[in-house]
């Protein structure tokens, strides 16, 4: 093999020098973590802030602790089959809310509205929110209505604000090696939805988005000692949240893609696409990590439930190794990075 | 799983223990299936499978860009081609971030429709890629195109470039994994060559990692008995004859021509030109195109990666500077590019 390849220093700052936002900034993968410990964490410091989980953990007194969480939903297209940005809204940050151990309880939400915005549309989405909200059993109890200019905006942008009162305190400090990692259903809908729903792609297929409040299911997890920590699949997918995990723990990951759910329509479509399903998002799924003795327990009572019903056993957490693995289908190992390009922008 | 456990053990049993097989696969979806299932980590350390030529937008000289961007940016012109194209860098940027007048298309047909829709404009289509990419390209000409159509023609052969390869001793080529798409349509009586004049095992594969290991098998059997043929385990897809009907409308419309290739230069009947009788549809006559001279990117190797002389991580641009958001060379934008599939297969 012959190679010969040189790049001085100073090609490498020139080529590096990436100093405007760019849309992957927003991927929820490198590109995000990047910015947050470049730009956010060298100035918001707060204790709480440091974990970087998808929910902060606040003490209200000695024997209550408070869950919060904030997320802007920027989606595009507003309405997508299985939902809307108004149903995600709620589902998004209830899913925040309790992975993170909460009982999911009260919600605010602020729309940012493009001026020349149908009141049509808005109502749907409004009831949208009101539907979730209610099935979900959190009250929305403030919110915020900002519009700006036509062309100023891209129709509209919703966050949402969620508290809840945490009973099962996650913490990955309590996975070790041995461990289980369970994912609730199939992944990846969401992504193929949303990416169907663009007509970006000359594709004609009924997939659905996922999009769901996962409190009911997951919080009967609650009561079983073996689950230590929980977190949703959304922007990045399965293959991202894994990595975050390895690299926090310092432990390995391996996962099969044999185990691994995933729809006869999505695989075919994400085949033609050329993305990977690991990678993409989710709305209604959860990924579980479980002591091994609980695991069977935890997969029974996820299948008792509608929303887990393909609930599967991926992988295990390992120590022989650091980084996320995944075993193929014909038996190789391939080593699973996380993503650098975004494979679809404003997918929440 | 278990049938691809069996094959893998019967391939470790056909592999020589004493020397170094080298096989190579020329398609850029084989090159997927094998990077993201794997594959290398299940063979035989003496077992190499080298990524080939098997990336279209890889190889598309560097001039062909130049003059596709400085035409989009006439004002009474409107470039249509492939997604990936549109990504490839130049010395002078790319037809995405620096050419103006640009469509995607992901079929020759849209061109058509582009080219009716805007009866004031000159359409050029920028029609690149191997056989898979020639064929339907011959099929519009043969329907009939709108007179403000012409196209810009960077097509490659195949067989050509495998025949410039088997040549390369350094190289050392072993066997051939024959691309599933483009033995479709030029038959895999087209390999025939590779067995029975160099004595080269190549066999047609499709693209799930199950049958890409047949194909390997069927490599080492053949290396095994020194009973060198083409051999075919893509039988449902692939005829012996291929498609003649595509191949007689290639030959109608397209003759053979010295071309470049990007980042390795001039291969003598290697590519295809518009025959001269259909001068008026050729967008280099139409526009008196000049041949630009192509320019190197600082410490790029995809000529190497192209050639199979060197693997994506040989480079020292790879994962550093060079990525899939960011990429220097032109085998880091394409999902058929083996840069990029190195690097999202990790």
């Amino acid at each position: 093999m012959v190679a010969v390849s040189t790049v001085t220093p100073l090609e490498q700052d020139v080529l590096l020098n990436m100093n405007k936002i760019e849309i992957g900034h927003g991927s929820g993968g490198k590109l995000t973590r990047d910015l947050i410990e470049n730009i956010f964490l060298k100035y918001l410091k707060s204790d709480e802030l440091k974990p970087l989980e998808d929910a902060a953990s606040i003490n209200l007194d000695h024997n209550h602790k408070a869950a919060v969480t904030t997320d802007s939903y920027v989606i595009r297209p507003l309405f997508f089959p299985g939902g809307n940005i108004g149903k995600l809204s709620v589902c998004g940050t209830v899913n925040d809310l309790v992975v993170s151990g909460a009982v999911p309880k009260y919600l605010t939400v602020g729309f940012i509205i493009e001026e020349g915005f149908l009141m049509k549309d808005l109502e749907e989405i409004v009831r949208s929110i009101s539907e979730t909200a209610e099935s979900a059993g959190v009250k929305i109890v403030t919110g915020d209505t900002k519009v700006v200019e036509k062309n100023k905006g891209d129709g509209i942008y919703i966050n949402t604000t969620g508290i809840g009162e945490i009973v099962k305190p996650m913490d990955l400090k309590n996975v070790s090696a041995g461990d289980k990692v369970i994912i609730t259903g199939t992944i990846g809908d969401h992504g193929t939805a949303v990416a169907i729903a663009r007509e970006e792609f000359n594709i004609d297929a009924a997939v659905e988005s996922d999009c769901a409040a996962l409190n009911g299911m997951l919080e009967p997890l609650f009561d079983i000692a073996g689950v230590k920590w929980m977190r949703d699949p959304t922007r990045g997918g399965v293959a991202t949240v894994l990595v975050e995990l390895s690299e926090a723990t310092g432990l390995g990951v391996l996962i099969s893609e044999e185990d691994m759910p995933v729809r006869e329509d999505v695989r075919f479509i994400q085949d033609m696409l050329g993305y990977d399903p690991l990678y993409l998002a989710n709305e209604g799924k959860a990924i579980i990590i479980t002591s091994a003795e609980s695991s069977d327990r935890v997969l029974e009572m996820l299948k008792g439930h509608p929303l887990g019903k393909d609930a599967a056993l991926i992988g295990n957490i390992t120590a022989d190794f650091k980084g996320l693995r995944l075993k193929t289908i014909i038996g190789g190992e391939r080593v699973l990075d996380m993503l650098e390009e975004d494979t679809l922008p404003r997918i929440c | 799983m278990n049938r691809s456990k069996d094959i893998i053990r019967h391939i470790k049993s056909l592999v020589p223990k004493d020397k170094q097989v080298r096989i190579m696969n020329v398609c850029g979806s084989h090159e997927h299936t094998i990077a993201f299932s794997g594959m290398r980590s299940l063979m035989p350390e003496n077992l190499e499978i080298i990524p080939g030529p098997g990336c279209p937008v890889c190889v598309c000289p560097e001039s062909d860009i130049i003059n596709a961007i400085e035409l989009s940016k006439r004002d009474d012109v409107i470039l249509v081609t492939y997604g990936d194209m549109l990504r490839v860098p130049s010395v002078k940027g790319s037809i995405r971030a620096d050419g103006k007048n640009y469509k995607m298309i992901s079929s020759p047909f849209e061109a058509i429709e582009i080219a009716k829709d805007n009866p004031d404009k000159r359409i050029v289509f920028f029609s690149i890629g191997f056989e898979t990419t020639t064929a339907p390209t011959a099929a519009i000409i043969e329907m009939g195109v709108p007179e403000n159509l012409s196209i810009l023609s960077s097509h490659r052969l195949t067989p050509t470039i495998m025949e410039i390869l088997v040549k390369d001793t350094e190289l050392g080529i072993d066997g051939f994994i024959a691309p599933g798409h483009v033995s479709a349509i030029v038959g895999a009586n087209a390999w025939n060559v590779f067995s029975e004049k160099y004595r080269i095992p190549t066999v047609v594969a499709g693209f799930e990692a199950e049958n890409l290991l047949l194909g390997i098998a069927e490599i080492l059997k053949q290396l095994k008995e020194g009973k060198p043929a083409t051999g075919n385990v893509y039988a449902g897809v692939v005829k012996a004859e291929g498609n003649v009907q595509a191949q007689k409308i290639m030959d109608k419309f397209f003759e053979v021509a010295d071309v470049n290739w990007r980042g390795i230069g001039n291969i003598p009947g290697s590519g295809l030109e518009l025959r001269v009788e259909y001068s008026k549809k050729d967008t280099k006559k139409v526009f008196g195109l000049a041949e630009v001279k192509e320019s190197k990117i600082p410490g790029c190797i995809c000529g190497n990666i192209i050639l199979g002389k060197a693997y994506p991580n040989a480079c020292k641009l790879f994962k550093k500077v060079c990525t899939p958001r960011t990429p220097k060379g032109p085998c880091m934008v394409s999902m058929e590019g083996s840069c990029n599939i190195w690097f999202k297969a990790g």
